[in-house]
Protein backbone atom coordinates (compact mmCIF):
# COMPACT_ATOMS: atom_id res chain seq x y z
CA UNK A 1 0.00 0.00 0.00
CA UNK A 2 1.54 3.39 -0.67
CA UNK A 3 1.74 5.78 2.18
CA UNK A 4 0.50 8.80 -0.06
CA UNK A 5 -2.55 8.25 2.32
CA UNK A 6 -1.05 8.99 5.63
CA UNK A 7 -0.27 12.54 4.53
CA UNK A 8 -1.35 15.18 6.81
CA UNK A 9 -3.21 18.12 5.67
CA UNK A 10 -1.26 21.58 6.01
CA UNK A 11 -1.58 22.20 9.97
CA UNK A 12 -3.24 25.88 8.56
CA UNK A 13 -5.76 24.13 6.95
CA UNK A 14 -7.88 23.25 9.72
CA UNK A 15 -11.05 25.26 10.61
CA UNK A 16 -12.42 23.67 13.83
CA UNK A 17 -16.16 22.84 13.60
CA UNK A 18 -18.77 25.62 13.25
CA UNK A 19 -20.59 26.22 16.64
CA UNK A 20 -23.81 26.45 14.38
CA UNK A 21 -23.39 23.02 13.60
CA UNK A 22 -22.31 21.65 17.00
CA UNK A 23 -25.52 23.61 18.47
CA UNK A 24 -27.53 22.12 15.70
CA UNK A 25 -26.07 18.35 17.26
CA UNK A 26 -27.20 19.62 21.05
CA UNK A 27 -30.49 21.09 19.84
CA UNK A 28 -31.33 17.63 17.90
CA UNK A 29 -30.13 15.48 20.92
CA UNK A 30 -32.13 17.31 23.51
CA UNK A 31 -35.18 18.26 21.70
CA UNK A 32 -37.77 16.38 23.74
CA UNK A 33 -36.35 18.09 26.94
CA UNK A 34 -36.57 20.94 25.36
CA UNK A 35 -40.14 20.35 24.14
CA UNK A 36 -40.59 19.15 27.69
CA UNK A 37 -39.62 22.73 29.02
CA UNK A 38 -41.87 24.80 26.26
CA UNK A 39 -44.76 22.94 27.26
CA UNK A 40 -44.37 22.56 31.21
CA UNK A 41 -43.68 26.89 30.80
CA UNK A 42 -46.02 27.41 27.94
CA UNK A 43 -48.98 25.82 30.17
CA UNK A 44 -48.23 28.06 33.18
CA UNK A 45 -47.83 31.04 30.94
CA UNK A 46 -51.27 30.36 29.57
CA UNK A 47 -52.54 29.95 33.05
CA UNK A 48 -50.73 33.28 33.83
CA UNK A 49 -52.03 35.23 31.09
CA UNK A 50 -56.02 34.26 31.84
CA UNK A 51 -55.43 35.23 35.42
CA UNK A 52 -53.43 38.22 35.07
CA UNK A 53 -55.59 39.83 32.37
CA UNK A 54 -58.69 38.94 34.90
CA UNK A 55 -56.98 40.77 37.66
CA UNK A 56 -55.50 43.15 36.31
CA UNK A 57 -58.73 44.19 34.99
CA UNK A 58 -59.76 43.68 38.15
CA UNK A 59 -57.72 45.70 39.72
CA UNK A 60 -58.00 48.42 37.84
CA UNK A 61 -61.45 49.01 39.85
CA UNK A 62 -60.04 48.99 43.12
CA UNK A 63 -57.09 51.49 42.07
CA UNK A 64 -59.52 53.85 40.28
CA UNK A 65 -62.03 53.99 43.62
CA UNK A 66 -61.68 56.74 46.07
CA UNK A 67 -60.28 54.39 48.93
CA UNK A 68 -61.86 56.11 51.55
CA UNK A 69 -65.13 54.74 51.34
CA UNK A 70 -66.76 51.95 52.49
CA UNK A 71 -67.15 50.50 49.01
CA UNK A 72 -64.25 50.92 47.90
CA UNK A 73 -62.52 49.33 50.85
CA UNK A 74 -65.37 45.77 50.34
CA UNK A 75 -63.92 46.25 46.86
CA UNK A 76 -60.19 46.34 47.69
CA UNK A 77 -61.30 43.50 50.11
CA UNK A 78 -62.79 41.17 47.81
CA UNK A 79 -59.64 41.60 45.09
CA UNK A 80 -57.20 40.36 48.06
CA UNK A 81 -60.24 37.62 48.45
CA UNK A 82 -60.24 36.79 44.98
CA UNK A 83 -57.05 36.83 43.86
CA UNK A 84 -54.29 37.00 46.58
CA UNK A 85 -54.77 34.64 49.44
CA UNK A 86 -58.12 34.40 51.27
CA UNK A 87 -60.70 32.12 49.70
CA UNK A 88 -58.82 32.55 46.08
CA UNK A 89 -62.87 32.47 44.60
CA UNK A 90 -61.88 33.48 41.31
CA UNK A 91 -61.82 30.83 39.20
CA UNK A 92 -61.03 28.78 42.07
CA UNK A 93 -57.40 29.50 40.79
CA UNK A 94 -55.67 29.02 44.01
CA UNK A 95 -54.82 32.66 44.46
CA UNK A 96 -51.74 34.63 43.49
CA UNK A 97 -50.06 33.48 47.07
CA UNK A 98 -50.32 29.70 45.92
CA UNK A 99 -49.14 29.81 42.55
CA UNK A 100 -45.92 31.90 44.04
CA UNK A 101 -45.55 29.00 46.32
CA UNK A 102 -45.67 26.35 43.54
CA UNK A 103 -43.18 28.57 41.19
CA UNK A 104 -40.81 28.99 43.93
CA UNK A 105 -40.03 25.36 43.09
CA UNK A 106 -39.74 25.46 39.36
CA UNK A 107 -36.01 26.41 38.70
CA UNK A 108 -34.46 23.29 40.33
CA UNK A 109 -37.04 21.43 38.69
CA UNK A 110 -36.26 22.70 35.46
CA UNK A 111 -32.54 22.84 36.03
CA UNK A 112 -32.70 18.88 37.44
CA UNK A 113 -34.12 17.94 34.46
CA UNK A 114 -32.28 19.77 31.85
CA UNK A 115 -29.33 19.26 33.37
CA UNK A 116 -28.59 16.63 34.55
CA UNK A 117 -28.60 14.21 31.88
CA UNK A 118 -26.64 16.58 30.00
CA UNK A 119 -23.29 14.34 30.37
CA UNK A 120 -24.53 11.87 32.93
CA UNK A 121 -26.65 10.09 30.15
CA UNK A 122 -24.16 9.83 27.70
CA UNK A 123 -21.55 8.22 30.56
CA UNK A 124 -23.78 5.79 31.24
CA UNK A 125 -24.96 5.14 27.76
CA UNK A 126 -21.21 4.45 26.49
CA UNK A 127 -21.95 7.39 23.76
CA UNK A 128 -19.46 9.40 25.18
CA UNK A 129 -16.48 7.11 23.35
CA UNK A 130 -18.73 8.35 19.95
CA UNK A 131 -19.03 11.70 20.86
CA UNK A 132 -15.54 12.21 22.17
CA UNK A 133 -13.79 10.76 19.23
CA UNK A 134 -15.05 13.00 16.17
CA UNK A 135 -13.37 15.11 14.51
CA UNK A 136 -14.95 18.28 16.39
CA UNK A 137 -13.22 17.14 19.58
CA UNK A 138 -14.53 16.73 23.11
CA UNK A 139 -14.05 20.22 24.49
CA UNK A 140 -15.74 22.12 21.28
CA UNK A 141 -18.46 19.23 21.99
CA UNK A 142 -18.60 19.46 25.71
CA UNK A 143 -19.10 23.62 25.05
CA UNK A 144 -21.68 23.10 22.81
CA UNK A 145 -23.52 20.54 25.13
CA UNK A 146 -23.56 22.33 28.14
CA UNK A 147 -23.49 25.79 27.07
CA UNK A 148 -26.99 25.63 24.27
CA UNK A 149 -29.61 23.90 26.59
CA UNK A 150 -28.04 26.94 29.09
CA UNK A 151 -28.88 29.83 26.69
CA UNK A 152 -32.37 28.43 25.70
CA UNK A 153 -33.15 27.79 29.46
CA UNK A 154 -32.40 31.43 30.63
CA UNK A 155 -34.10 33.04 27.58
CA UNK A 156 -37.03 31.18 28.56
CA UNK A 157 -37.17 31.51 32.34
CA UNK A 158 -36.13 35.24 31.65
CA UNK A 159 -39.49 35.52 29.19
CA UNK A 160 -41.64 33.47 32.01
CA UNK A 161 -40.11 36.43 34.47
CA UNK A 162 -41.87 38.94 32.25
CA UNK A 163 -45.42 37.44 32.15
CA UNK A 164 -44.82 36.66 35.51
CA UNK A 165 -44.16 40.25 36.79
CA UNK A 166 -47.24 41.21 34.59
CA UNK A 167 -49.00 39.05 36.35
CA UNK A 168 -47.91 39.84 39.84
CA UNK A 169 -47.92 43.62 39.28
CA UNK A 170 -51.49 44.23 41.11
CA UNK A 171 -50.25 42.90 44.31
CA UNK A 172 -47.29 45.20 44.67
CA UNK A 173 -49.38 48.14 43.59
CA UNK A 174 -51.65 46.94 46.16
CA UNK A 175 -48.94 46.76 48.85
CA UNK A 176 -50.22 43.36 49.21
CA UNK A 177 -46.48 42.05 50.06
CA UNK A 178 -42.83 43.66 49.52
CA UNK A 179 -40.85 42.54 46.24
CA UNK A 180 -37.99 42.41 48.40
CA UNK A 181 -39.27 39.54 50.74
CA UNK A 182 -38.15 36.06 49.66
CA UNK A 183 -41.09 34.17 47.99
CA UNK A 184 -41.27 37.46 45.64
CA UNK A 185 -37.96 38.14 45.35
CA UNK A 186 -37.13 35.00 43.54
CA UNK A 187 -40.07 35.05 41.39
CA UNK A 188 -39.00 38.65 40.15
CA UNK A 189 -36.39 40.40 38.33
CA UNK A 190 -33.54 38.21 37.20
CA UNK A 191 -33.43 35.45 40.29
CA UNK A 192 -35.74 33.28 38.97
CA UNK A 193 -33.69 32.89 35.55
CA UNK A 194 -30.15 32.85 37.56
CA UNK A 195 -31.59 30.47 40.28
CA UNK A 196 -32.90 28.08 37.08
CA UNK A 197 -29.22 28.69 35.67
CA UNK A 198 -27.38 27.39 38.51
CA UNK A 199 -29.56 24.71 39.48
CA UNK A 200 -28.81 23.41 35.53
CA UNK A 201 -25.20 24.21 35.85
CA UNK A 202 -25.49 22.35 39.24
CA UNK A 203 -27.22 19.22 38.13
CA UNK A 204 -25.08 19.31 34.65
CA UNK A 205 -21.76 19.29 37.01
CA UNK A 206 -23.22 16.35 39.28
CA UNK A 207 -24.28 14.45 36.12
CA UNK A 208 -20.47 14.56 35.33
CA UNK A 209 -18.98 13.99 38.47
CA UNK A 210 -21.64 10.84 39.17
CA UNK A 211 -22.01 9.46 35.91
CA UNK A 212 -25.66 8.91 36.70
CA UNK A 213 -28.58 10.90 35.96
CA UNK A 214 -30.63 10.27 39.05
CA UNK A 215 -28.63 10.58 41.54
CA UNK A 216 -27.34 13.70 40.06
CA UNK A 217 -31.05 15.10 40.15
CA UNK A 218 -31.72 14.04 43.76
CA UNK A 219 -28.33 15.72 44.93
CA UNK A 220 -29.29 18.98 42.85
CA UNK A 221 -31.95 18.95 44.72
CA UNK A 222 -30.71 18.23 48.15
CA UNK A 223 -27.86 20.91 47.77
CA UNK A 224 -30.30 23.50 45.71
CA UNK A 225 -32.58 23.68 48.99
CA UNK A 226 -30.33 24.68 51.42
CA UNK A 227 -28.30 27.14 49.20
CA UNK A 228 -31.26 29.02 48.29
CA UNK A 229 -32.41 28.58 52.47
CA UNK A 230 -29.12 29.69 52.81
CA UNK A 231 -28.91 32.50 50.84
CA UNK A 232 -32.41 34.08 51.88
CA UNK A 233 -31.52 33.60 55.74
CA UNK A 234 -27.83 34.28 55.71
CA UNK A 235 -26.59 36.02 52.59
CA UNK A 236 -28.84 38.40 50.52
CA UNK A 237 -29.85 40.32 54.15
CA UNK A 238 -26.02 41.44 54.04
CA UNK A 239 -25.93 42.82 50.27
CA UNK A 240 -26.50 46.02 51.94
CA UNK A 241 -26.20 47.22 55.27
CA UNK A 242 -29.97 47.76 56.35
CA UNK A 243 -32.26 50.84 57.26
CA UNK A 244 -33.45 51.63 60.58
CA UNK A 245 -36.58 52.85 60.73
CA UNK A 246 -39.34 53.91 63.37
CA UNK A 247 -41.46 50.48 63.73
CA UNK A 248 -44.20 52.85 63.34
CA UNK A 249 -43.75 54.32 59.85
CA UNK A 250 -43.33 50.46 57.95
CA UNK A 251 -46.26 49.16 56.23
CA UNK A 252 -46.82 45.74 54.26
CA UNK A 253 -44.60 46.81 51.39
CA UNK A 254 -42.58 48.71 52.89
CA UNK A 255 -39.45 46.26 52.62
CA UNK A 256 -37.89 43.49 53.79
CA UNK A 257 -37.95 43.43 57.56
CA UNK A 258 -34.05 41.98 59.24
CA UNK A 259 -34.96 42.43 62.82
CA UNK A 260 -36.69 44.56 65.09
CA UNK A 261 -35.27 46.10 68.56
CA UNK A 262 -36.68 48.95 71.18
CA UNK A 263 -34.72 51.46 72.37
CA UNK A 264 -34.01 52.74 75.91
CA UNK A 265 -34.68 56.37 76.92
CA UNK A 266 -30.20 56.47 77.05
CA UNK A 267 -30.90 55.15 73.88
CA UNK A 268 -29.33 51.98 73.90
CA UNK A 269 -30.30 48.93 71.40
CA UNK A 270 -31.75 46.26 73.60
CA UNK A 271 -33.76 43.39 72.16
CA UNK A 272 -37.43 42.59 72.24
CA UNK A 273 -37.19 39.43 74.06
CA UNK A 274 -35.18 40.82 76.39
CA UNK A 275 -37.26 43.86 77.24
CA UNK A 276 -40.55 41.65 77.39
CA UNK A 277 -38.93 38.88 80.00
CA UNK A 278 -37.50 41.95 82.07
CA UNK A 279 -41.23 44.00 82.24
CA UNK A 280 -43.07 44.14 85.78
CA UNK A 281 -45.16 40.32 85.99
CA UNK A 282 -48.12 42.79 85.22
CA UNK A 283 -47.63 43.58 81.96
CA UNK A 284 -46.74 40.41 80.97
CA UNK A 285 -49.68 38.93 82.14
CA UNK A 286 -51.78 41.48 81.38
CA UNK A 287 -55.30 40.37 78.92
CA UNK A 288 -55.10 43.58 77.33
CA UNK A 289 -52.33 42.37 73.91
CA UNK A 290 -51.40 46.28 73.66
CA UNK A 291 -50.12 46.00 77.42
CA UNK A 292 -46.71 45.69 76.52
CA UNK A 293 -46.30 48.49 73.76
CA UNK A 294 -48.25 51.31 76.05
CA UNK A 295 -46.04 50.14 78.59
CA UNK A 296 -43.02 50.86 76.53
CA UNK A 297 -44.51 54.19 75.19
CA UNK A 298 -45.39 55.18 79.04
CA UNK A 299 -41.73 54.47 79.93
CA UNK A 300 -39.97 56.56 76.87
CA UNK A 301 -38.95 53.24 74.53
CA UNK A 302 -39.08 53.20 71.42
CA UNK A 303 -39.38 50.73 68.86
CA UNK A 304 -37.56 50.56 65.92
CA UNK A 305 -36.91 47.74 62.79
CA UNK A 306 -34.05 47.13 60.62
CA UNK A 307 -34.98 46.22 57.31
CA UNK A 308 -34.26 46.07 53.11
CA UNK A 309 -36.70 49.07 51.56
CA UNK A 310 -37.88 48.30 48.05
CA UNK A 311 -36.25 50.54 46.42
CA UNK A 312 -33.23 48.22 47.17
CA UNK A 313 -34.84 45.78 44.71
CA UNK A 314 -32.77 46.25 41.00
CA UNK A 315 -29.17 46.24 43.40
CA UNK A 316 -29.81 43.50 45.27
CA UNK A 317 -31.28 41.54 42.10
CA UNK A 318 -28.34 42.58 40.34
CA UNK A 319 -25.87 41.09 43.09
CA UNK A 320 -27.79 38.06 43.51
CA UNK A 321 -27.83 38.00 39.84
CA UNK A 322 -24.85 38.34 39.31
CA UNK A 323 -22.84 35.94 41.91
CA UNK A 324 -25.19 33.06 40.37
CA UNK A 325 -24.16 33.61 37.40
CA UNK A 326 -20.61 33.66 38.42
CA UNK A 327 -21.18 30.17 39.98
CA UNK A 328 -23.25 28.83 37.03
CA UNK A 329 -19.99 29.60 34.76
CA UNK A 330 -17.27 28.23 37.28
CA UNK A 331 -20.03 25.00 37.48
CA UNK A 332 -20.05 25.26 33.48
CA UNK A 333 -16.30 25.23 33.33
CA UNK A 334 -15.91 22.77 36.16
CA UNK A 335 -18.35 20.32 34.16
CA UNK A 336 -16.07 20.96 30.59
CA UNK A 337 -12.96 20.31 32.69
CA UNK A 338 -14.22 16.90 34.18
CA UNK A 339 -15.20 16.23 30.50
CA UNK A 340 -11.29 17.00 29.28
CA UNK A 341 -9.50 15.16 32.38
CA UNK A 342 -11.93 11.95 32.22
CA UNK A 343 -10.13 8.80 31.03
CA UNK A 344 -7.05 10.06 32.73
CA UNK B 1 4.79 4.64 9.09
CA UNK B 2 3.65 3.20 11.65
CA UNK B 3 0.07 3.88 12.38
CA UNK B 4 0.33 3.19 15.94
CA UNK B 5 3.41 3.53 18.36
CA UNK B 6 3.52 3.22 21.87
CA UNK B 7 6.81 3.08 24.09
CA UNK B 8 6.72 1.09 27.36
CA UNK B 9 3.04 2.47 27.60
CA UNK B 10 0.93 1.65 30.51
CA UNK B 11 -2.48 2.38 32.33
CA UNK B 12 -3.41 2.05 35.86
CA UNK B 13 -7.05 1.94 37.10
CA UNK B 14 -7.08 1.88 41.02
CA UNK B 15 -4.60 -0.70 41.85
CA UNK B 16 -4.82 -2.84 39.08
CA UNK B 17 -2.81 -2.47 35.88
CA UNK B 18 -5.18 -3.15 32.62
CA UNK B 19 -1.58 -2.38 30.30
CA UNK B 20 2.03 -2.80 31.05
CA UNK B 21 5.44 -2.01 29.56
CA UNK B 22 3.42 -2.10 26.27
CA UNK B 23 6.08 -1.43 23.26
CA UNK B 24 4.83 -1.56 19.92
CA UNK B 25 5.13 -0.42 16.52
CA UNK B 26 2.35 -1.22 13.99
CA UNK B 27 3.01 0.08 10.92
CA UNK B 28 0.08 1.33 7.79
CA UNK B 29 -1.34 -0.24 5.87
CA UNK B 30 -2.65 -3.47 7.27
CA UNK B 31 -5.63 -4.95 8.58
CA UNK B 32 -4.10 -5.80 12.23
CA UNK B 33 -6.16 -8.09 14.48
CA UNK B 34 -5.66 -7.71 17.79
CA UNK B 35 -5.97 -11.18 20.23
CA UNK B 36 -6.23 -12.12 23.39
CA UNK B 37 -8.72 -13.04 25.98
CA UNK B 38 -11.13 -10.79 27.62
CA UNK B 39 -9.33 -8.70 30.51
CA UNK B 40 -5.74 -9.00 28.30
CA UNK B 41 -5.90 -4.76 27.70
CA UNK B 42 -7.32 -4.93 24.09
CA UNK B 43 -9.63 -2.05 24.73
CA UNK B 44 -7.07 0.05 27.10
CA UNK B 45 -5.03 -0.20 23.98
CA UNK B 46 -7.20 1.28 21.44
CA UNK B 47 -8.79 3.84 23.14
CA UNK B 48 -5.35 5.01 24.48
CA UNK B 49 -4.67 5.10 21.06
CA UNK B 50 -8.01 7.34 20.06
CA UNK B 51 -7.33 9.75 22.63
CA UNK B 52 -10.05 8.50 25.01
CA UNK B 53 -7.44 6.70 27.78
CA UNK B 54 -5.17 8.71 29.09
CA UNK B 55 -1.83 6.48 29.76
CA UNK B 56 -0.71 6.30 33.22
CA UNK B 57 2.78 5.74 32.10
CA UNK B 58 5.10 5.40 28.63
CA UNK B 59 4.15 7.39 25.34
CA UNK B 60 1.70 6.57 22.32
CA UNK B 61 1.45 8.25 19.03
CA UNK B 62 -0.44 7.54 16.28
CA UNK B 63 0.10 8.06 12.81
CA UNK B 64 3.45 8.56 12.16
CA UNK B 65 3.93 10.60 15.39
CA UNK B 66 0.92 12.83 16.48
CA UNK B 67 -0.24 13.10 19.67
CA UNK B 68 -2.96 10.30 20.74
CA UNK B 69 -6.73 12.28 21.24
CA UNK B 70 -4.46 15.33 19.32
CA UNK B 71 -7.09 17.51 16.74
CA UNK B 72 -5.19 16.21 13.93
CA UNK B 73 -5.34 12.71 14.89
CA UNK B 74 -9.24 13.06 16.01
CA UNK B 75 -9.71 14.02 12.40
CA UNK B 76 -8.15 10.62 11.13
CA UNK B 77 -8.96 8.21 12.90
CA UNK B 78 -12.18 7.12 12.93
CA UNK B 79 -13.50 4.94 16.25
CA UNK B 80 -16.01 2.33 16.97
CA UNK B 81 -15.89 1.31 20.18
CA UNK B 82 -17.42 -1.92 21.26
CA UNK B 83 -21.41 -2.42 20.93
CA UNK B 84 -21.26 0.59 18.39
CA UNK B 85 -23.01 3.12 20.77
CA UNK B 86 -24.37 5.55 18.71
CA UNK B 87 -27.90 7.60 19.72
CA UNK B 88 -30.41 4.96 20.22
CA UNK B 89 -33.38 7.98 20.12
CA UNK B 90 -32.20 9.43 16.70
CA UNK B 91 -33.20 7.72 13.19
CA UNK B 92 -30.52 6.71 11.31
CA UNK B 93 -31.21 10.22 8.86
CA UNK B 94 -30.54 12.66 11.75
CA UNK B 95 -27.99 9.52 13.38
CA UNK B 96 -25.92 10.47 10.06
CA UNK B 97 -26.08 14.48 10.28
CA UNK B 98 -24.78 14.44 14.14
CA UNK B 99 -22.06 13.15 12.75
CA UNK B 100 -21.54 14.38 9.66
CA UNK B 101 -21.79 18.33 11.57
CA UNK B 102 -19.11 16.47 14.44
CA UNK B 103 -16.33 16.51 11.29
CA UNK B 104 -14.44 18.17 9.19
CA UNK B 105 -14.82 15.57 6.78
CA UNK B 106 -17.51 13.90 5.43
CA UNK B 107 -18.46 11.77 2.31
CA UNK B 108 -22.61 11.93 2.58
CA UNK B 109 -23.30 10.23 -1.18
CA UNK B 110 -21.07 7.60 0.03
CA UNK B 111 -22.54 6.98 3.48
CA UNK B 112 -26.24 7.21 2.16
CA UNK B 113 -25.09 4.85 -0.78
CA UNK B 114 -23.69 2.62 1.53
CA UNK B 115 -26.95 2.50 3.67
CA UNK B 116 -29.09 1.85 0.30
CA UNK B 117 -27.25 -1.31 -0.27
CA UNK B 118 -27.18 -2.67 3.39
CA UNK B 119 -31.35 -1.82 3.09
CA UNK B 120 -30.82 0.26 6.19
CA UNK B 121 -33.71 2.40 5.85
CA UNK B 122 -32.54 6.29 7.03
CA UNK B 123 -36.47 6.76 8.85
CA UNK B 124 -35.88 3.98 11.24
CA UNK B 125 -34.92 5.13 14.87
CA UNK B 126 -31.30 3.72 15.71
CA UNK B 127 -32.50 1.45 18.59
CA UNK B 128 -34.87 -0.33 16.81
CA UNK B 129 -32.20 -1.32 14.08
CA UNK B 130 -30.64 -5.12 14.59
CA UNK B 131 -27.05 -5.11 16.20
CA UNK B 132 -25.74 -6.28 12.82
CA UNK B 133 -27.66 -3.24 11.07
CA UNK B 134 -26.07 -1.22 14.29
CA UNK B 135 -22.52 -2.37 13.56
CA UNK B 136 -22.63 -1.16 10.01
CA UNK B 137 -24.60 1.56 10.39
CA UNK B 138 -21.34 2.48 12.83
CA UNK B 139 -19.02 1.34 10.23
CA UNK B 140 -20.76 3.45 7.65
CA UNK B 141 -20.72 6.55 10.13
CA UNK B 142 -16.62 5.71 10.75
CA UNK B 143 -16.06 5.33 6.80
CA UNK B 144 -17.87 8.43 5.61
CA UNK B 145 -15.27 10.41 7.93
CA UNK B 146 -12.76 8.98 5.19
CA UNK B 147 -10.28 8.00 8.06
CA UNK B 148 -6.77 7.00 7.75
CA UNK B 149 -6.92 5.11 10.44
CA UNK B 150 -9.87 2.94 11.66
CA UNK B 151 -10.21 1.37 14.69
CA UNK B 152 -12.46 -0.77 15.75
CA UNK B 153 -13.33 -2.59 19.05
CA UNK B 154 -14.55 -6.03 19.58
CA UNK B 155 -17.09 -5.41 16.73
CA UNK B 156 -17.62 -8.77 16.27
CA UNK B 157 -19.14 -9.71 19.94
CA UNK B 158 -22.83 -8.88 19.40
CA UNK B 159 -23.12 -9.92 15.82
CA UNK B 160 -24.39 -13.01 14.73
CA UNK B 161 -22.26 -15.90 12.47
CA UNK B 162 -23.93 -14.04 8.50
CA UNK B 163 -23.70 -10.69 10.11
CA UNK B 164 -19.93 -11.23 10.93
CA UNK B 165 -19.12 -12.85 7.72
CA UNK B 166 -20.69 -8.97 6.43
CA UNK B 167 -19.29 -7.14 8.72
CA UNK B 168 -15.45 -8.51 7.72
CA UNK B 169 -15.99 -8.74 4.46
CA UNK B 170 -17.31 -4.61 4.16
CA UNK B 171 -13.60 -3.84 6.22
CA UNK B 172 -11.96 -6.07 4.35
CA UNK B 173 -13.65 -4.07 1.48
CA UNK B 174 -12.71 -0.68 2.80
CA UNK B 175 -9.63 -1.46 3.63
CA UNK B 176 -8.82 -3.14 0.34
CA UNK B 177 -9.91 -0.09 -2.06
CA UNK B 178 -9.07 3.11 -0.03
CA UNK B 179 -5.76 1.96 1.61
CA UNK B 180 -7.36 2.96 4.97
CA UNK B 181 -5.42 0.50 7.58
CA UNK B 182 -7.14 -1.24 10.12
CA UNK B 183 -7.01 -2.30 14.07
CA UNK B 184 -9.53 -4.41 15.30
CA UNK B 185 -9.75 -6.60 18.30
CA UNK B 186 -11.45 -9.41 19.19
CA UNK B 187 -11.49 -12.76 21.75
CA UNK B 188 -12.87 -14.80 18.78
CA UNK B 189 -10.14 -16.03 15.93
CA UNK B 190 -11.88 -17.99 13.67
CA UNK B 191 -13.35 -15.22 11.02
CA UNK B 192 -9.78 -12.95 11.09
CA UNK B 193 -8.06 -15.76 9.50
CA UNK B 194 -9.38 -14.14 5.85
CA UNK B 195 -8.87 -10.55 6.77
CA UNK B 196 -6.05 -10.25 8.72
CA UNK B 197 -2.40 -9.32 7.50
CA UNK B 198 -0.92 -8.53 11.30
CA UNK B 199 -1.23 -10.05 14.75
CA UNK B 200 -0.82 -8.77 17.49
CA UNK B 201 -1.20 -10.79 21.20
CA UNK B 202 -2.16 -9.60 24.22
CA UNK B 203 -2.24 -11.43 27.24
CA UNK B 204 -2.44 -10.08 30.80
CA UNK B 205 -1.71 -6.27 29.83
CA UNK B 206 1.68 -7.74 27.71
CA UNK B 207 2.55 -8.18 24.27
CA UNK B 208 3.32 -11.89 23.14
CA UNK B 209 3.23 -11.38 19.67
CA UNK B 210 3.14 -8.23 17.16
CA UNK B 211 4.18 -9.53 13.37
CA UNK B 212 2.92 -9.70 9.48
CA UNK B 213 0.62 -12.62 9.47
CA UNK B 214 2.43 -13.93 6.34
CA UNK B 215 5.67 -14.15 8.22
CA UNK B 216 4.13 -15.88 11.06
CA UNK B 217 2.51 -18.30 8.67
CA UNK B 218 5.82 -19.15 6.86
CA UNK B 219 8.06 -19.38 10.01
CA UNK B 220 5.65 -21.31 12.22
CA UNK B 221 3.75 -23.23 9.25
CA UNK B 222 0.34 -23.34 10.60
CA UNK B 223 -2.77 -22.00 10.44
CA UNK B 224 -3.30 -18.24 11.81
CA UNK B 225 -5.52 -19.23 14.96
CA UNK B 226 -3.49 -22.20 15.61
CA UNK B 227 -0.45 -19.66 15.75
CA UNK B 228 -2.46 -17.12 17.98
CA UNK B 229 -3.49 -20.13 20.14
CA UNK B 230 -0.04 -20.91 20.61
CA UNK B 231 0.59 -17.32 21.92
CA UNK B 232 -2.24 -17.09 24.07
CA UNK B 233 -1.45 -19.98 25.94
CA UNK B 234 1.93 -19.57 26.39
CA UNK B 235 0.94 -15.90 28.06
CA UNK B 236 -1.41 -17.56 30.46
CA UNK B 237 -0.99 -18.32 34.00
CA UNK B 238 -0.75 -22.00 34.58
CA UNK B 239 1.56 -22.70 31.53
CA UNK B 240 4.12 -19.96 33.03
CA UNK B 241 4.44 -21.99 35.23
CA UNK B 242 4.61 -25.19 33.66
CA UNK B 243 7.85 -23.01 31.69
CA UNK B 244 9.83 -22.09 34.79
CA UNK B 245 9.10 -25.82 36.24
Amino acid sequence: MTTTTYTAAPAGRRRPVAWSRLAWVTLRQRRGAMIGLGVFLGLFAIYLAVMGFLQNHAYAGVAACDSGTVKCQQLAHAFTNDYWGGNASALLSGGAQSVSSILFAVPVLLGAFLGAPALARELSDGTFRFAWTQGAGRTRWALSTLAVPAAVLAAATGAFTALFSWYFRPFLEDHQVSEMLPLGFALLGVAFAAWTLLSYALAAFLGGLLRRTIPAMVVTLIVYIALAMVTAVSIRPHYMTPVTVPTGSITNSSGWVISQFVKTPGGQPVSLNYLYNHVPASVQNSPNQNAFVDWLTAHHYTQWTSLQPDSRFWPFQLIEGGWLLALSAALIAGSVWLVRRRGA
Amino acid sequence: MNIIETSALGKRYRRTWALRDCTLAIPGGHVVALVGPNGAGKTTLLTTAVGLTRPTEGTISVLGGTLAGAPGALDRIAFVAQDAPLYRQLPVRDMLRVARYLNHRWDEPRAIDRLQRLEIPLGRRVGALSGGQKAQLALTIALARRPSLLVLDEPLAALDPVAREDFLASVAEAAREESISVVLSSHVLAELERVATYLIVLTRGEVRVSSPVRDLLETQGAGLEEIAMRYLRAGAPSSRTDQTL
